[in-house]
């Protein structure tokens, strides 16, 4: 019963049913909401902000699970937008790695940087598997509306992720 | 610190393995990644569907602030269309009805002949790497993978994902999304020979000749009118025929083989929502002539192909030309506004190749 309470109350329980809620904006609100004709990328910015303020390693298993969650709503073979996503995460916390303490304007510009990256591993990671055709100069465009849709967004995503992603510790 | 750490990476690894598993399984069309997606699909629609009506007022006022002045031409622009069209419409009704007339009285496959199902446009695609629809008819409906999908315009898609109340429509402008159409060409210049004859008990084509080449004191007598007219793209022109002369003589009209309307088959394919897609694989064949803007490129149809033959697709574009041997490359301007799509048709139809046998 305690292992049971202890999983129930895990981050990572939490991390699946916030990231429930997150898709469902992205495949609602934020579908349907494109400014110059691109969606804005939620889920990638949460896995973003995930790995600024946790780290590689949380960043990753963040990405990989919100990846794998939202590869099950995309026609794309499953499992692809799952290690794009991972490679966001881990990317934005390599980002971070170099700095001792990262002020919240390093964090932004990190948002920016890795939201513009992120967006481009996805085309390539369908080019890998053979699902050409999305490499091309549009990509550019799509990267940079993404980038500052996630960055004007970022400041709710870090309090959202914060709070997803703390560690408690489970009083009986 | 450092079993918390290497449990990560176990966590990762575990993680990163999976997905290579799922795709290599998605890949190969397994049955358990759809499984996997259906289970999903139980427990993350409930949520979404809650989300869309809590999420409604807040597009609504983004569409009220930044589209309505655009929606306010638009709404005036298709007042103006829709007056022009009215008449028009009507006579290609009567056109249309008669077409399928003459094709069911020759046993040929028509539209009408296969049952459709109307669908209601539910959502867009979450990402940006994706040119897909989602409708509200899926399985239970009788929908299957590959079906057609048309609006009041023409061909918009093909079912590419199918649930028990939902599917997902491929749209043409897919980089995935392939196949074969016909390019219905016209002659730049029709010339039609009218044979008029007196004592002809079967009438047939006659080559023509010079007016002043007709003998004198013959049993039959032969006039030859040569008849030019401007065509219009993609239609055949009704040809005039002038009245024989002397009363009483019967006049029969014969088209040359090379004023009729050519047809090559070819593939479309998508190439994105900001790039048009184009055909290939058209023969480059002196018979075809010059393929002009504004041809129109209907399915193909066949034992294999996924549609129904005629189903309008859009209209030619632009033509690029190869060198060589290799025929033109044509980019097409689809018929069907793919931005704007509501209410869509799936029509009910599998080729023969595709259906199961008893």
């Amino acid at each position: 019963m305690i292992r049971f309470l202890t999983i129930m109350s895990s981050r990572w329980t939490r991390l699946v049913l916030v990231m429930l809620i997150v898709l469902s904006l992205q495949t609602t609100l934020f579908a349907e909401l494109r400014p110059f004709g691109v969606a804005a990328q939620v889920v990638l910015l949460f896995v973003i902000v995930s790995g600024s303020i946790n780290g590689v390693a949380i960043g990753s298993i963040t990405g990989l699970i919100a990846g794998l969650m939202y590869d099950f709503i995309l026609p794309t073979p499953v499992g692809l937008a799952s290690l794009a996503m991972g490679l966001a995460g881990a990317t934005a916390g390599l980002l971070l790695y170099f700095f001792h303490e990262p002020t919240w304007w390093m964090r932004l510009i990190t948002v920016a940087i890795v939201s513009i990256l992120g967006e481009i591993y996805f085309p390539l990671a369908q080019a890998i598997v053979g699902f050409d055709g999305w490499l091309q100069p549009r990509i550019f465009k799509v990267a940079i509306v993404v980038a500052a849709c996630n960055l004007i967004l970022a400041p709710l995503a870090i309090v959202v992720c914060r709070w997803t992603l703390a560690e408690r510790k489970l009083s009986i | 610190m450092a079993v918390a750490q290497s449990t990560r990476r176990r966590a990762i690894i575990l993680l990163v393995l999976t997905s290579i598993i799922l795709i290599t399984l998605d890949l190969q069309n397994s049955s358990a990644t759809s499984g996997l997606r259906s289970v999903f699909g139980v427990i993350f629609r409930p949520v979404e569907s809650t989300t869309r009506v809590v999420t409604r007022p807040i597009s609504n006022a983004w569409f009220g602030i930044f589209n309505y002045n655009d929606v306010l031409d638009e709404n005036e622009r298709l007042r103006e269309k829709v007056a022009q069209q009215e008449g028009a419409t009507v006579a290609a009704a009567a056109s249309v009805r008669l077409a399928q007339e003459l094709l069911a009285l020759n046993g040929l496959p028509t539209l009408a002949g296969i049952n459709a199902v109307t669908a209601q446009v539910i959502g867009d695609s979450p990402t940006n790497f994706s040119q897909t629809i989602e409708i509200n008819q899926g399985s239970e409906s009788g929908i299957r993978v590959g079906m057609p999908v048309l609006n009041a315009a023409g061909l918009v898609g093909k079912i590419t994902k199918v649930y028990g109340d939902r599917s997902v429509v491929m749209l043409i402008t897919d980089p995935d999304f392939a196949l074969s159409i016909k390019v219905v060409n016209s002659p730049r210049q029709t010339t039609t020979t009218t044979i008029a004859k007196s004592n002809a008990a079967v009438p047939s084509p006659v080559v023509p000749i010079e007016p002043d080449a007709s003998l004198e004191g013959d049993a039959s007598t032969t006039t030859t009118t040569t008849t030019t007219t401007t065509t219009i793209a993609g239609f055949t022109p009704s040809v005039t025929t002038l009245p024989a002369t002397p009363s009483g003589v019967s006049s029969i009209t014969v088209p040359l083989a090379s004023d009729l309307a050519i047809r090559e088959t070819g593939v479309i394919e998508g190439r994105g929502p900001s790039r048009q897609p184009t055909v290939r694989f058209i023969s480059n064949a002196v018979r075809f002539g010059d393929i002009q803007a504004g041809v129109p490129i209907v399915t193909a149809g066949g034992s294999r192909s996924l549609s129904p033959p005629d189903i309008l697709v859009g209209t030619v574009s632009r033509v690029v030309e190869r060198l060589g041997s290799a025929g033109p490359v044509l980019e097409i301007e689809p018929v069907a506004d793919l931005t704007n799509l509501s209410f869509l048709r799936v029509l009910l139809y599998q080729p023969i190749t595709e259906k199961a046998t008893p």
